[in-house]
């Protein structure tokens, strides 16, 4: 008797309280995201909230007082003539490594597709590079291109060309470095690029083929139409990751060098910042660099954007 | 495109990665010995008694030898253990200010001499003068040179106990000199820029055999350098600055003057050692270090720390020379390995630091082995010759005509400029007075930040 009354005012309350399948289903969602977003408020959010509020300060680290500067770090930015290299050297580098970097995956991408034998070994070896650290690249890169006892000048002699100073030369040490870079990173956007050709129906190409297209047009004309969001993607990506790099310069050309040739926006901000000591003058170069890439990537979106078709 | 075409590109791709990465695992054309493995972190003594953390740079064969000392201290002090942590430099400074700003800094720690300032003047390190004499301590004042004594203080505060002293000089390939008929006793050294050209194009020779003061001489392929500009130039920048009667700083120390003409003359003799007498590489794309190992090289501007890089080298006859002479008086760059500790350090801790500190002071001796030299002058009279030609050689300089770091705050960020510039003028992309003017605007701007 006592059980039964029990269960019948359970069950009038769990129909007072019920809710409906929509609202658990967002409940459940957000369960699942709150690992990740306590995670990202913590060490991520709360990071970047903080460096836009140090750009308004004379912050130095152990300095005992650290005076609000309103804007003062961002008009210095403004007239400061290495911070305006920098982002040339910067926005060169990332272009040219972006352009290559896709080519070259999209090129590594199409061949490993093909039904040929030791395909998948050709893709795990293409991909490799990918797996190594930034230190080990740039060592390796380095001996490759030395002028003194590198493999490249080496077997250019005998074209009878004298050693060219790749990583010494004003002119030379952005290709290089950007070459560097593509050899190491085309593997993971190749990947990218074998799942998006393994997406374009079979069919469009017999198709092309009925109507006596060659190679050359069914590429143009069916593989990079039906290819524009994974390009879009690789593009995007790319230009975030390369925009940021700090490493190979670092290792390669001794921060930047020769002069500053080679000198980069992120090393900029990590000499201002550990360097230099100047936290609020770094964390301006912060921000001004995350608005960079942000409007970067959405004028990408416009002109890349536009004309795909999901 | 075929299949067949294809499959032709992915195997030339294939190839150029396989032969990277073959390059990766078989290393270099030049022989060289495995450095000796330096710990990162290493405990030394019992992990009784008082314990204390001990941060320094060291992270080269010098740390090796420091540790060797520490252990043979914790031997004859079992009541104390010492835990080192060995960070490259650039690391160091940046830890130890976050270590501070966290109130968890370091028992003690080792920096240089010109770093005193900036942590000085965040008044964050313990005054030392009851350590010396003429504090009540042990240490007496005149056992250390007045040149790097002067680093010690700020503000007529002493802030360090100097390890030694490092600094410049040049080690020779004997064999290299020998086969061009010149002397390699350092008496003989030449005394003025004229004389070092003169040395440096008997030395450096094309792939023909011409030497650089041949008519013959091809400068544009060239087997055996006489001379690198591209070793530190900073330090070796100050040196000629000096060599040339100028300064770093104003006397007041708030003003900029590498621009001085003094300045521009110093830069553009070395400028002129590349570009003007092919006697040099440019200073990108060559490793110095590399390059004397291999016998491109005959004179390399380095420092006390190449002693014992030197006696790995068994197959490169070479000895150490005072540094060159440029202008018109000598001069050569050096610093000061400084034992501080954090002004908040008391009690049974600070008691054990101290200890160490005069433990390892008064055993000096010792640290020579690290190639650097003993910073008491007591230590630097008892070093054998036989086993510390160089360490006599080039502490002798130090004390007669060392010159060391601008002291500033503001240091750090200085010498990153500095060395930019200077980079752009040795590689001619920017002329030597271009280049010291741009140095001095970012440098100037960096001391009035302070």
């Amino acid at each position: 008797m006592f059980s039964i009354n029990a269960r019948t005012a359970m069950s009038t309350r769990l129909t007072r309280f019920s809710v409906s399948l929509r609202t658990r289903e967002a409940l459940a969602a957000y369960a699942f995201l709150a690992p990740f977003m306590i995670f990202f408020s913590i060490f991520f959010l709360r990071a970047v909230v903080k460096a836009v509020e140090f750009s308004f300060y004379d912050w130095r680290l152990l300095r005992p007082s650290k005076p609000y500067i309103g804007l003062d770090n961002y008009r210095e930015l403004l007239d400061d003539e290495i911070w305006w290299l920098a982002l040339e050297n910067t926005i060169k580098f990332a272009a040219m490594t972006v352009v290559g970097t896709t080519a070259v995956a999209l090129a590594a991408a199409v061949a490993v597709i093909q039904p040929i034998r030791g395909r998948g070994f050709f893709r795990v070896l293409l991909y490799m590079p990918s797996l190594l650290s930034v230190g080990a690249v740039g060592l390796v890169w380095v001996w490759l291109l030395s002028t003194q006892f590198g493999v490249i000048n080496y077997g250019l002699s005998f074209f009878d060309i004298r050693p060219i100073n790749w990583l010494g030369d004003p002119d030379l040490v952005l290709p290089a470095l950007s070459l560097t870079t593509i050899w190491w990173t085309f593997g993971f956007p190749m990947l990218i690029f074998i799942a998006g050709l393994q997406g374009i129906p079979h069919h469009l190409y017999e198709a092309a083929k009925i109507d006596g297209a060659n190679g050359l047009q069914i590429f143009y004309r069916i593989t990079i139409p039906l290819l524009r969001p994974t390009i879009l993607f690789v593009t995007v990506t790319g230009f975030i990751s390369h925009f940021q790099v700090y490493g190979q310069p670092y290792i390669m050309t001794g921060g930047g060098g020769p002069g500053r040739a080679s000198y980069t926006v992120v090393i900029y901000l990590y000499q201002m910042a550990w360097r230099a000591f100047r936290m609020g003058y770094g964390a301006a170069v912060a921000v001004a660099i995350a608005v960079i890439m942000a409007v970067i990537t959405a004028a990408q979106f416009v002109i890349i954007g536009r004309r795909v078709e999901y | 495109m075929s299949k067949r075409s294809y499959l032709l590109a992915s195997v030339m791709i294939a190839m150029i990665v396989v032969m990277a990465l073959m390059m990766s695992m078989t290393g270099t054309t030049v022989a060289q010995d495995d450095p000796t493995a330096t710990p990162i972190v290493a405990e030394i003594g019992g992990g009784g008694g008082t314990h204390i953390s001990f941060w320094n740079g060291l992270t080269g064969s010098d740390g090796v030898t420091l540790n060797e000392m520490l252990a043979v201290f914790a031997e004859e002090n079992p009541d104390v253990s010492v835990t080192v942590e060995m960070i490259i430099w650039d690391t160091l400074y940046q830890k130890l200010q976050t270590a501070f700003i966290a109130n968890e800094p370091p028992d003690v720690f080792l920096l240089h001499a010109s770093e005193i300032p900036m942590f000085g003047s965040f008044g964050v390190l313990r005054d030392l003068g009851d350590q010396y004499v003429s504090g009540g301590g042990w240490l007496p004042d005149d056992d250390i040179a007045a040149t790097t004594m002067s680093g010690m203080i700020l503000d007529g505060t002493i802030y360090g106990i100097p390890l030694d002293n490092h600094g410049r000089g040049l080690w020779i390939n004997i064999d290299m000199f020998e086969a061009a008929g010149l002397s390699t006793d350092p008496a003989d050294a030449p005394t003025d820029y004229d004389g070092w050209v003169e040395l440096f194009q008997k030395l450096t020779l094309d792939a023909n055999g011409n030497n650089a003061l041949s008519p013959d001489f091809d400068p544009e392929n060239v087997v055996q350098w006489g001379y690198a500009v591209g070793e530190w130039p900073n330090v070796n920048f100050i040196a000629a600055l000096y060599q040339e009667g100028g300064s770093f700083l104003s006397e007041d120390g708030k003003t900029v003057t590498v621009n001085s003409e003094a300045g521009i003359a110093a830069l553009q003799k070395t400028v002129d050692l590349v570009y003007k007498y092919h006697v040099s590489p440019p200073e990108a794309g060559f490793d110095t270090w590399q390059g004397f190992g291999a016998g491109t090289l005959a004179v390399l501007p380095t420092g006390t720390w190449y002693r014992n890089q030197s006696l790995l080298q068994t197959d490169i006859n070479s000895m150490a020379w005072p540094n060159w002479v440029f202008g018109q008086q000598p001069a050569t760059w050096f610093g000061a390995h400084t034992f501080m500790i954090p002004a908040g350090l008391g009690g049974e801790k600070l008691d054990a630091v101290l200890s160490m500190i005069q433990w390892v002071s008064e055993h000096q001796v010792d640290w020579a082995a690290s190639g650097q030299v003993p910073a008491r002058l007591s230590a630097q009279a008892a070093l054998d010759p036989e086993n510390y030609p160089s360490n006599i050689l080039l502490g002798q300089t130090f004390g007669e005509y060392g010159v060391q770091d601008p002291r500033s705050p503001a240091v750090q960020e200085m010498l990153t400029n500095l060395a930019a510039e200077l980079s752009a003028a040795l590689n001619n992309i920017k002329s030597p007075e271009e280049a010291l003017n741009d140095a001095a605007k970012i440098m100037q701007d960096a001391l009035d930040r302070g």
